[in-house]
């Protein structure tokens, strides 16, 4: 655990004339799990999404296992390989099955034979509690077995490390458990996670770091236990109040 | 009517004629129509700067004008001289069609939802594979009405190589109503029918098409 | 020889291109001069029975004739010229004399393959002039009178060409206008059709070696070769037969035999000759004799 997994050093990114990410500063060990969280428009899901380049920065460096991130084509493709995505809005591809969605970067990216990628995606589809679904398309799922399979889908990569934009926004309540779950077990299980997110819960429960980010800043951060029970900062104190009277 | 009735032949190996242009023209339409849209969907600029200009100068330009240029044009410059008429038709009819297959392909890629794209790069698919894999299938469906409008404007395009060295069936049709003068009337008729029933052949496909793709969901 | 030429309007832009590109291939108006001055007939309408159609005209002092505008030699209009020349429309210029109508009084209209039925039929001309075979088709929806000129289709080749006689086109690609007689019969030797939308286009195709030779009616191959005599050649004798006569309207039967009498009448005061030397004699043909007309239905 020496040498930090993803390290952001200095990064500015302006939308327009909008300052979205304001010199962030941040690395994330091995194995460790950091939950973001924040008022919206705070810039913590742009935070996520600039770590496998869906959203480029204009200033700083990012870096994973040492190497900074590639512009553009195949070498960035083989970065985003190393790195997980959950959407929010799930996004499994709507005209392959669910199997399909879970093989097709086994298969394309790393060149994985059919047959093994197929056992590998019907493990994991078992492990996330969806496996009898895998002969379905993903409009015939509910949300929460959606999400499940895009989890699975992301892990079939054999990630570095895995990315989480809000994985429980869209979902109905009775669902989110479920969602929940299985990341408390990956976090368990030793992945590196950055989980954005508002479930305070599996803050208290699975992550290691906190960091609360407001107005393109990490304005604080500390260990779930230190900062819900004692804040630091007004802004953090003013979001806590209003999430925890929920 | 006894050209026809004594040679019915002669329509059916006109509307062969029809048939060729329209679906070898048809295919390389859709292959580089396609390509355009990528191109123009795509992060190389340079490319989808050249997939704008094409489709903003070939869909401003009559199809009339491509096949002048084509066939009456480019042999004054020894080009395409010893190239078979059936083979500049379908060129002329391509590079007319691929611009508004391009248009269409890029309307259905536009329908398939930005976080398809996403998912597909988050997962470490190029580009190219992001199109082929996930964001083009999808958009084919979305595509395949007015693909189908595309394509059937194509096979009633063909007949203006009637005037450009093609016995296709327009150009056996003047023949016929010029040296029957009496039964024009049935002659048209007769070619109309020709053409109406390929046309309905194509509409066919493009339902069963919409149908098939819809049950799959 | 029946010639096609359609989609006049819908292929104004692309022919403007086309004759741009083919310009100084482009059959020049010049090699039809202005026809013989005819000798107006005076009181002409005291000359026809009443109810004719030809007492009519001649009362009203108009008459419409439909020609065509594309063929040089026999029924040409270039951009720049006023009214159309050629054989076809010295024709009409000694019928409309034999009226009482002067050249300023007649009105020349462009009638294409497709339409000098429907126009006859229609009365939106009085004459059709169009080198418009006669036919059997033709004569049981119009009236035909004639013929005043005979013709036939021939080959015209690259002057460094091997074709020299019609079994030589088997298997090679010879061009004319699109829906043409002479497609129909070359194609019938063997040869491979390839209609264009005009002779200038097809000229072309036969300078650049797209095509191997050009057939339509000889005497509209010798004009064009006679533009290019280094580079083009008319070969093979004249292997059909076109009969052009005057189209008029069913429903003026009378109007075939003043045709009849009319043209014979210039063939005997050397009218008919001074009209062919002017138009298709330019080309270097000589003068044929004249054509003896079919009798008029009683």
């Amino acid at each position: 655990m020496t040498e930090p997994l993803v390290v952001l050093d200095h990064v500015d990114k302006w939308f327009g004339e909008l300052h979205v990410l304001q010199d962030i500063n941040m690395s994330i060990a091995r194995g460790e799990v950091v939950v973001v969280i924040g008022p919206s428009g705070s810039g913590k899901s742009t935070l996520c999404r600039t770590i496998n380049r869906l959203e480029t920065i204009d200033k700083g460096t990012i870096t994973l296992d040492g190497k900074p991130l590639p512009a553009e084509g195949k070498a960035l493709a083989a970065h985003r390989a190393e790195v997980g995505m959950v959407f929010q809005s799930f996004n499994l591809f709507a005209h392959k099955t669910i199997l399909e969605n879970v093989t097709l970067g086994p298969i394309k990216v790393r060149g994985t034979d059919k047959a093994a990628a197929e056992k590998q995606a019907r493990q994991l589809l078992d492990r996330v509690g969806v496996g009898n679904q895998a002969d379905k398309y993903p409009a015939q799922l509910s949300g929460g077995q959606q999400q499940r399979v895009a989890i699975a889908r992301a892990l079939a990569m054999e990630p570095k490390v895995m990315l989480f934009d809000e994985p429980t926004s869209a979902l109905d309540p009775e669902m989110i458990k479920e969602v929940l779950d299985v990341m408390v077990d990956l976090a368990q299980g030793g992945m590196t996670m950055v989980v954005v997110t508002h479930e305070m819960g599996f803050a208290r429960t699975a992550a290691d770091r906190v960091v609360f980010m407001a107005d393109g800043q990490v304005v604080e951060e500390n260990t779930p236990d230190e900062f819900f029970s004692n804040a630091q900062s007004g802004r953090a104190q003013d979001f806590l109040s209003k999430i925890l009277k929920h | 009517m006894d050209d026809i009735a004594n040679d019915p032949g002669l329509v059916l190996n006109a509307f062969w004629v029809t048939i060729q242009l329209a679906v070898l023209s048809g295919l390389a339409s859709l292959v580089l129509g396609t390509l355009l849209a990528a191109m123009r969907v795509g992060p190389v600029a340079v490319l989808a700067r050249f997939g704008t200009v094409y489709v903003s100068i070939v869909r401003n330009t009559p199809l009339l004008v491509i096949f002048v240029l084509v066939f009456i044009a480019a042999p004054t410059l020894d080009l395409l001289v010893k190239t078979p008429f059936l083979v500049k038709g379908v060129i002329a009819l391509t590079i007319y069609t691929s611009a508004f297959v391009c248009e269409a392909i890029r309307a259905g890629i536009n329908s398939v939802s930005l976080g398809q794209a996403e998912a597909a790069r988050a997962i470490g698919l190029t580009f190219g594979a992001t199109m082929t894999q996930v964001v083009l299938p999808q958009a084919f469906r979305a595509t395949v009405p007015p693909l189908a409008s595309v394509l059937i404007a194509l096979a009633k395009n063909t007949s203006v190589a009637a005037a450009f060295g093609l016995a296709e069936a327009t150009a056996r049709m003047r023949g016929l109503t010029n040296n029957n003068a009496d039964d024009r009337w049935l002659i048209f008729i007769t070619f109309a029918i020709g053409y109406i029933i390929i046309v309905e052949i194509m509409s066919a496909g493009a339902i069963s098409l919409e149908r098939r793709w819809r049950v799959t969901r | 020889m029946r010639i096609m030429r359609t989609r006049a309007a819908a292929a104004a832009a692309g022919v403007g291109l086309a004759l741009s590109l083919a310009a100084c291939g482009e059959a020049g108006t010049d090699t039809a001069t202005e026809g013989g001055d005819y000798e107006v007939a005076e009181n002409a309408a005291d000359n026809f029975d009443d109810g004719t159609k030809m007492k009519e005209l001649a009362e009203s002092g108009e008459v419409t004739i439909g020609v065509k505008y594309d063929q040089p030699g026999i029924g040409f209009k270039g951009a720049t010229d006023d009214i159309p020349v050629g054989f076809d429309p010295e024709i009409g210029k000694i019928l409309a004399a034999s009226l009482g109508i002067p050249v300023d009084d007649i009105t020349w209209k462009e009638t294409i393959s497709d339409n000098r039925e429907p126009f006859l039929q229609e009365g939106e001309v009085d004459l059709v002039i169009a080198s418009y075979s006669i036919t059997d088709e033709r004569r049981a929806i119009v009236g035909q009178a004639g013929p005043y000129y005979v013709t036939g289709q021939q080959l015209m080749v690259p002057a460094d060409s091997d074709i020299d006689s019609l079994d030589d086109v088997k298997g090679t690609e010879v061009c004319s206008v699109t829906g043409s007689t002479s497609l129909d019969n070359i194609e019938a030797e063997g040869a491979t059709p390839r209609g264009f939308d005009t002779y200038s286009e097809c000229v072309d195709q036969v300078l650049n070696g797209t095509v191997d030779a050009m057939t339509t009616d000889g005497a509209i191959l010798l004009g064009y070769v006679a533009e290019h005599p280094d580079d083009l050649k008319v070969v093979v004798d004249p292997f059909s037969e076109e009969r052009y006569g005057v189209g008029y309207s069913k429903d003026s039967p009378e109007m075939c035999q003043w045709i009849s009498d009319t043209i014979n009448e210039a063939y005997d005061n050397g009218d008919w000759e001074s009209a062919f030397k002017a138009t298709l004699g330019e080309s270097g043909v000589d003068t044929p004799e004249p054509p003896e007309f079919d009798a008029c239905e009683a």
